[in-house]
């Protein structure tokens, strides 16, 4: 007869609390470095760091700026930087999506068979494995500078990121619609294209969207090796040691997130239990009631 | 485009073992025959094994020993596409979808092919016609989650009518429905099993409506280890 082992949760969560913190304890070499650490992070906050310079959305000196009166700020690099991020997001976010969908239908074990399952998670685990910085270097010996390897990097990294959270989603759904198609003899991509995508469709909308929150935030990281967008001028302007005007690109990344995160409250109220009456305002997504 | 099941007979059991553990077996049926018309009530305490004698018959759960035949298929084989309509005790209904989009998934396993990517008039045609029969048509682009219960039953009923099956398994698909509806609803089921000649087998609890729907009631009992059901004529046969 076998004995099965039974874990408590509780106890499980406060050994792993406390493992965590033995470890860290063991990766601490000198804490009397804190002591001054707090010291020159104040320095460098004041005397570096802030305030932030505002002149990155002033127009640049060259190439001379001919938009029209009023829309000189589309020549700053702060919006150059930023729109060209957002186009390389963008872009590789719905490219990304368009491969990891059908990925993500073969990966989940409860639509696939084990054996297609397990290569494409092998797939999706290898492409996910390298971070977008080093895809972004391997396109970048591949094609050279410029957006296209930016967009390329963020696509294979959206891939693998986005199909694991995809093929999660999709097994987590309810089995019940599948089992009633099943029993009518629906077949596999009758079932992902009536069933599963509709099911999921809250889940799968806020992951595209998150994975395209997530690409604007490491849009800034791979224009560092010269794939294009904000990240060029952040990785600029620390060579030179202007951390206000990196100060400046980062809080517009900041501002940026958090649009992307409205807009995602908003379009994913169009799939939860909310009536058409509640649907929130754009007013209250922006500016959240108090109380 | 109704595909005629060949024979008699709708659904048969020969000796055969329901449950998900060769070890812990849920029940044993020596022998059960549905003929294509009848309609079968199941009754029984919870938990005895009723819900999985459907997804067995099914060919949603694999019998542990045994033989089953369903619309002239031997499993493991399956049913044509369509001839089988499944009801699950919990719909199974696509949430965040609308009540035609449910209704039609029905209506696409019997009147579309598999690889079709649109559905096909007349699968359109029969989710409308399914629609109205049950009541639902000022609800029709709704999505599901704003149903209520007794709306979503209904559904999820209109789904299977849309199909166009054979056999149809119900799963306690009566519950949460007021008297009125109710009726409408067995009225609808019972003609559809007159007039296209179709096997109904549904799991009831109460066994005075069982009676009121169905040709014939069997009962799961748990009074022995492996109950088992019987194919005598009577009205009620008690294990």
């Amino acid at each position: 007869m076998t004995r099965k082992i039974r874990i408590n949760p509780a106890l499980f969560a406060v050994f792993c609390f406390f493992t965590s913190v033995y470890l860290a304890l063991g990766a601490v070499d000198d804490w009397g470095r804190l002591s001054t650490g707090f010291a020159n992070l104040k320095t460098f906050f004041v005397e570096s760091l802030w305030p932030p310079d505002w002149s990155i959305f002033e127009p640049r000196l060259y190439p001379e700026c001919n938009a029209p009166l009023g829309f000189s700020i589309t020549c700053s690099t702060a919006w150059i930087g930023m729109s060209e991020t957002l186009k390389i997001a963008f872009i590789s976010t719905v490219f990304g999506m368009t491969i990891s969908l059908p990925l993500s239908l073969l990966a989940a074990r409860n639509l696939s068979t084990p054996g297609i399952s397990s290569v494409i998670r092998i797939l999706l685990a290898s492409l996910r494995s390298l971070p977008a910085l080093i895809w972004a270097i391997f396109f970048v010996i591949l094609i050279g500078f410029g957006p296209i390897s930016g967009i390329l990097a963020m696509t294979v990294y959206t891939v693998g990121y986005l199909g694991k959270l995809q093929y999660e989603a999709i097994e987590g759904m309810s089995s019940l619609p599948l089992e009633a198609a099943e029993a009518a003899g629906l077949g596999a991509i009758e079932k992902a294209i009536n069933i599963v995508i509709p099911e999921s469709a809250n889940d799968l909308i806020s992951q595209a969207i998150f994975m395209f929150e997530y690409n604007v935030r490491h849009g800034s990281v791979i224009g560092i090796v010269g794939a294009g967008g904000i990240g060029y001028y952040i990785d600029l302007y620390l060579g030179f040691l202007v951390y206000d005007k990196v100060i400046a690109y980062l809080i517009l990344v900041f501002l940026m997130v958090l649009i992307i995160d409205s807009i995602s409250v908003f379009i994913r109220s169009f799939f939860t239990d909310e009536r058409p009456l509640n649907r929130p305002k754009w007013k209250s997504v922006l500016v959240p009631k108090r109380g | 485009m109704s595909t005629k099941v060949t024979g008699d007979i709708a659904v048969s059991l020969e000796g055969v073992t329901i449950g998900y553990d060769k070890k812990a077996p849920l029940a044993k049926i020596p022998s059960l025959r549905i003929k294509n018309g009848e309609i079968l009530a199941i009754a029984g305490p919870s938990g005895i094994g009723k819900s999985t004698l459907l997804k067995t018959i099914a060919g949603l759960v694999p019998p542990l020993a045994g033989k089953i035949e369903v619309c002239g298929a031997r499993a493991p084989s399956k049913p044509y596409r369509g001839q089988l309509g499944y009801i699950p005790q919990r719909l199974g209904l696509i949430r965040h979808a609308s009540v035609f989009h449910n209704v039609l998934i029905g209506s696409r396993a019997r009147f579309c092919g598999p690889i079709d990517l649109f559905a096909s008039k007349e699968a359109k045609e029969w989710a409308k016609r399914s629609i109205i029969q049950m009541g639902l048509e000022d609800k029709t682009w709704e999505p599901i989650r704003r149903l209520s219960g007794g709306q979503q039953r209904r559904v999820a009923t209109a789904r299977t009518l849309a199909q166009r099956p054979n056999l149809i398994l119900a799963d306690e698909f009566l519950s949460e429905l007021d008297e009125e509806t109710m009726l409408n609803v067995i009225q609808a089921v019972v003609e559809y099993s007159r007039e296209e000649a179709a096997a109904i087998v549904l799991i009831e609890h109460d066994i005075g409506r069982a009676r009121r729907i169905a040709d014939r009631l069997v009962v799961m009992d748990d009074g022995r280890l492996n109950p088992f059901l019987s194919e005598t004529k009577t009205m009620e046969v008690r294990m």
